[in-house]
């Protein structure tokens, strides 16, 4: 299990973490995402077996996010 | 009744707007998204109808929730609001509060993301496990009231805005009038939620940022007015219009023996601009004749006077005698109504 803290500066509301959290039903592997609107910036607990950070930009990109490790 | 008529047209104008960008993308995307999904599939075909009762049902269950928020922000402001320096103190701090969010909202500074309610991340995680379960009429029910949780720039001046009422049932009306307003356009944005999403945050946002300034520059003019401070915007206004007016439109005078009448109504104070003979003490008669906005709460802070007209009916305000020159500002106690005594004569 890993963790990593990506900038994600293109949120622009509160609601954009709760997207955002919306990678754990998009990639298997994600076990936890806490995103924060304020901070800019995401923490992402994943299964490091199952997914890569290049998977979650990937993934951050497909729900309209500019995520940076 | 101005108050809430004035919440009601901004929720149609800018709330729907802003609160679809904020609360939209995620609430009423995953809703009409359960709908076509499980409802509609289940059902076997496209039915408007369909599509439009849980959205429907959200932004009813929204309402209830946010008249309700509205009623304890009132009730928690009367706990607050006692004199009119306090009340002048809490419009300065909205004021900066709802500059700070336009800001945010115009992304000028991350810095200004502080200015905004990041709700805890378990309630987050709330919200999102209800998009997630299995869809029924009670999902966009627990949705709709769920919003209160991730309220938008807006929503949060207009909640400051009941908290400054002071009451519970004007800060529920308050409230209610402003969702309500916002209903209509949220629901059509709701409904082409797919096609709109995108160019609603891009755009709209902006819109109701500048709205949002605007409302700011408005909670300092009424802070000034609570002051009793002659340049508040309104009454730098007045003076410019007064000075190319005729000096008699408008005005009242009052001669020595005499009582000066100022007519309260539902919109302010007629007339807005009353002289007065200096160096002697006067009576001023307040005449109320069926009024039911803010401006029955009548202050003159200089004088540390206040008191809640009766809707109809006349109140007297025995005034000492002022230096000649003086001006004495009044005001509702919201700031929103202004005028003043010269005592010129």
């Amino acid at each position: 299990m890993k963790r990593v803290e990506l900038r994600v500066m293109d949120m622009h509301c509160t609601s954009c973490a709760l997207r955002l959290q919306g990678l754990e039903d998009l990639l298997a592997g994600v076990i936890r995402v806490e995103a924060s609107y304020r901070k800019g910036k995401m923490t992402v607990t994943f299964d490091e077996s199952k997914v890569t950070v290049k998977d979650l930009v990937e993934g951050a990109r497909k729900l309209g996010y500019t995520a940076v490790e | 009744m101005a108050a809430l008529i004035a919440a009601l047209i901004t929720g149609f104008t800018t709330g729907g707007l802003s609160c679809m960008a904020v609360q939209g993308g995620l609430l009423a995307s995953s809703l009409a998204q359960l709908i076509e999904k499980d409802l509609l599939g289940k059902r076997g075909g496209r039915d408007q109808w369909n599509i439009g009762l849980p959205i429907f049902l959200f932004l009813i269950s929204k309402l209830a929730a946010y008249t309700i928020l509205g009623g304890l922000l009132g009730g928690l402001g009367k706990l607050f609001q006692l004199d009119p320096l306090s009340q002048a103190v809490l419009q300065f701090i909205i004021a900066f509060f709802i500059i700070g969010n336009a800001l945010r909202m115009l992304n000028v500074h991350p810095l200004f993301r502080y200015f905004t309610f990041e709700p805890p991340a378990f309630i987050t995680r709330l919200i999102r496990k209800k998009t997630r379960q299995a869809a029924s009429f009670t999902t966009p029910i627990m949705l709709g009231a769920m919003t209160v949780l991730i309220p938008c720039g807006v929503t949060q001046t207009m909640m400051a805005a009941a908290i400054a009422t002071g009451d519970v049932l004007s800060g529920a009306a308050l409230m209610f009038a402003f969702t309500l307003g916002a209903s209509p356009v949220f629901f059509l944005l709701s409904y082409f939620a797919t096609k709109l999403g995108a160019l609603t945050e891009k755009y709209f946002t902006r819109i109701a940022a500048v709205v949002l300034i605007v409302f700011g520059l408005l909670a300092v003019n009424s802070g000034l007015n609570l002051l009793g401070s002659r340049y508040s915007l309104s009454r730098l206004a007045e003076n410019a219009v007064s000075a190319v007016e005729i000096r008699h439109q408008g005005q009242a005078s009052a001669t020595p023996g005499t009582d000066l009448v100022l007519n309260v109504v539902d919109r302010g104070y007629r007339p807005k601009r009353l002289h007065a003979p200096a160096g002697v003490p006067l009576t001023l008669t307040l005449v109320t004749k069926e009024v039911h906005s803010c401006s029955r709460a009548f202050l003159i802070p200089a004088l540390d006077y206040g008191v809640i007209l009766l809707a109809t009916g006349e109140e007297k305000v025995q005034i000492p005698p002022q230096e000649p020159g003086t001006i004495l500002p009044f005001t509702c106690s919201m700031g929103m109504y202004s005028g003043e005594i010269i005592f010129d004569l």
